[in-house]
């Protein structure tokens, strides 16, 4: 999968294309809208991530030449919290989704997924790990082809940490996954220790298998024994 | 001490008819004590011809010793013994057949000798046509002043249209415009050197306020753009450094505070910049909203946190409550008014959330406050000094709240806190 990388300011793009390199995307980066659009206009990508506030011009114009020339490609808009114009004339003009910065790595890389779900219709229309099969679009999730019983929240919370395997997913990440903007502190966190808790255990219960590992005073991992 | 209000034009027009009113009843007083003057003189002079005349008469005819009365009885000459000469006047009503009215006379009674031979001498003069015309006079003048009222009033309705105009379409241009919201305002050119100068002096304060505004909205913005990058970076450079398994645990938790610190920093800017938002009035869409129907679909995105803390949640909404706000902002307001409820809460605890109409009230079980409730809704004002919260919520809900005609009302009843909501409008 490609992806191009359009962000301004050098330290938080290059995180970005490592990040995303590690989990097994190939990236390509420009730091202008001119660049952006030059390579936009050269290559073809799966997905474009864009920052709005450029300082060569406005993100939302790559968008909209992006939507003219590659309808096919998905494009997540990066905007500054609280601007809720810049957010509605992404979506308006065709972005698939937006994120406010800032944002969790792990977030990103959800909401790429998602997007790249819901886009290629190569039939991959489902996240597997393991013995675990989820079907996002009918919020269904198997093990063993058994299927769980689980709540919205929990459901959510599933496919987040299937679709970020391996890492570390701090408790803060994991509660703005699951609120949003409305993420307080405490009381999401006893909430995400809870479930998590509820939720290892139907996963052991349906399968002997331990998925969740903890990371003391941090967050969970997810990951096959 | 409330003053009355009245348009200018009334003033205007009251003042004007005050004045004009005074100056006719003057003019007309004046005019009437003068022209009665001139009538008496003239009717004097008319005496003075009829004496003569009737002196002549005497001087050429005889008279008898009795008294002679003319054939109208407007002239008596009557042989006097004593030899005076005088001269008198006096006025008398005497009815009149013809005008089958009473009407008044004037006598002139004199002495005077003719030929020898003193007579007392009366003349009497009608003055009916004098008295008429006084009354035309003052009639006259009653029917100027009606035209006069007349003519004010057309000559308004003419201004307000015409000379006026300009200065109510300012008016108007200036009653409709909203900061951020009209785009181009233009106060037009105008003959009337007062308009005009009001209308070139809103278009110059427009337009600066206009350029503030989009100065102090892209600060804002700017602003937000510049700190949010940098948060982003240490949070996920901290965040990849958590990947590490080979830290040492001292290591480890170094880096997690730190990445605990970010979070906070990053919700805290937040959370600072709405405010300022807010207080800027930079929110500026607005719609019609159901606060109970926004209640309800807060709680139920929350409803895993309710159930955790085991809350029972109670909701009394029998009215809508609808207000004009911000969509955005309204979320806010009461997502940081259930959140507030739901952590100050008891384990096991209520909370209560009912509306009537244009009121709405949120009630949650929990100790009682140690910082005065005054100073609730401040800034940075928390229940738990030490919590990891932002102390910012309830400065948040109070400072929408200023914004959107709520008043906000808190207070402490039977182990209940309460704030409630009301709709001004």
């Amino acid at each position: 999968m490609k992806i191009l990388v359009v962000e301004d300011e050098k330290d938080l793009r290059e995180t970005i294309v490592s990040f995303l390199e590690e989990e097994g995307y190939l990236c390509e980066q420009a730091g202008g809208l001119e660049l952006g659009t030059e390579k936009v206009n050269l290559y073809e990508y799966d997905c474009l991530l864009v920052d709005i506030g450029l300082p060569d011009g406005n993100g939302l114009n790559l968008v909209t030449a992006l939507k003219k020339h590659h309808p096919e490609t998905g494009i997540i808009i990066i905007s500054a919290k609280n601007s809720l114009d810049d957010k509605i004339s992404g979506l308006d003009l065709g972005a698939d989704d937006y994120l406010t910065k800032p944002f969790h790595l792990p977030e990103l890389n959800s909401r790429i997924k998602s997007l790249l779900r819901r886009r290629k219709f190569d039939g991959k229309k489902e996240i597997t790990f393991d013995n675990i099969r989820i079907i996002p679009e009918n919020r269904e999730a198997y093990i063993n082809n058994e299927l769980l019983a689980l709540t919205k929240k929990e459901f959510d919370l599933l496919v987040f940490f299937v679709t970020n395997p391996q890492r570390v997913l701090t408790k803060e990440s994991i509660a703005e996954h699951l609120w949003g903007d409305f993420a307080d502190t405490s009381d999401s966190f006893d909430f995400v220790y809870s479930h998590i808790k509820n939720l290892r255990r139907k996963l052991l219960e349906k399968s002997g298998t331990n998925y969740f590992q903890n990371v003391y005073g941090t967050g969970y991992t997810f990951i096959s024994d | 001490m409330i003053s009355k209000q009245m348009k200018l034009q009334n003033k205007i027009n009251i003042r004007f008819l005050i004045v004009t009113f005074l100056v006719f009843t003057l003019a007309g007083a004046a005019f009437y004590i003068a022209l009665g003057k001139v009538i008496d003189r003239n009717i004097g002079e008319i005496l003075e011809s009829r004496r003569d005349n009737v002196k002549m008469f005497l001087r050429q005819h005889a008279v008898s010793d009795s008294m002679l009365v003319s054939p109208d009885h407007s002239i008596t000459i009557k042989p006097i013994f004593s030899q005076k000469k005088y001269r008198k006047f006096s006025d008398t009503l005497l009815y009149d057949e013809d005008e089958k009215e009473y009407v008044r006379y004037r006598t002139m009674t004199f002495a005077t000798s003719v030929n020898g031979k003193y007579y007392e001498i009366a003349i009497t003069q009608s003055l009916l046509e004098s008295e008429d015309l006084m009354a035309v006079i003052f009639y006259f003048m009653v029917g100027l002043f009606v035209l006069v009222l007349l003519a004010l009033f057309f000559l308004n309705r003419w201004l307000s249209a015409s000379v006026w105009k300009p200065f109510f379409n300012s008016l108007t241009l200036l009653k409709s415009f909203k900061i951020g919201k009209t785009r181009n305002v233009q106060f037009d050119k105008t003959d009337i050197y007062e308009f005009d100068q009001l209308n070139r002096t809103l278009n110059n304060m427009i337009q600066k306020i206009q350029a503030d505004f989009i100065n102090l909205k892209e600060f804002t913005e700017n602003a937000s753009h510049e700190m949010q990058t940098p948060l982003t970076i240490i949070q996920s450079k901290l965040e990849m450094a958590l990947q590490d398994k080979a830290l040492s645990t001292e290591r480890y938790h170094q880096i997690r505070i730190a990445y605990e610190s970010a979070s906070r920093l990053s919700k805290l800017n937040e959370a600072l910049l709405l405010l300022s938002k807010i207080e800027n009035q930079q929110f500026i869409e607005e719609t019609d909203t159901d606060l109970c129907e926004l209640t309800k679909q807060r709680l139920e995105f929350i409803e895993e946190l309710i159930e955790l803390k085991k809350v029972k949640v109670t909701v009394n909404f029998h009215v809508p409550v609808v207000i004009k706000i911000n969509p955005y902002l309204a979320e806010i307001l009461i997502n940081n008014l259930l959140n507030n409820a739901l952590k100050h809460n008891l384990e096991g605890g209520q909370i209560v959330i009912s509306a009537s109409d244009k009121k709405i009230t949120f009630s949650n079980t929990g100790t009682p406050l140690t910082i005065a409730p005054e100073k609730l809704f401040q800034r940075f004002v928390k229940q738990n000094a030490g919590s990891e919260s932002t102390g910012l919520g309830l400065a948040i809900v109070s400072e929408i709240c200023k914004n959107y005609k709520l008043s906000l009302q808190y207070d402490y009843q039977n182990g209940f806190h309460n704030i409630t909501l009301i709709y001004i409008t």
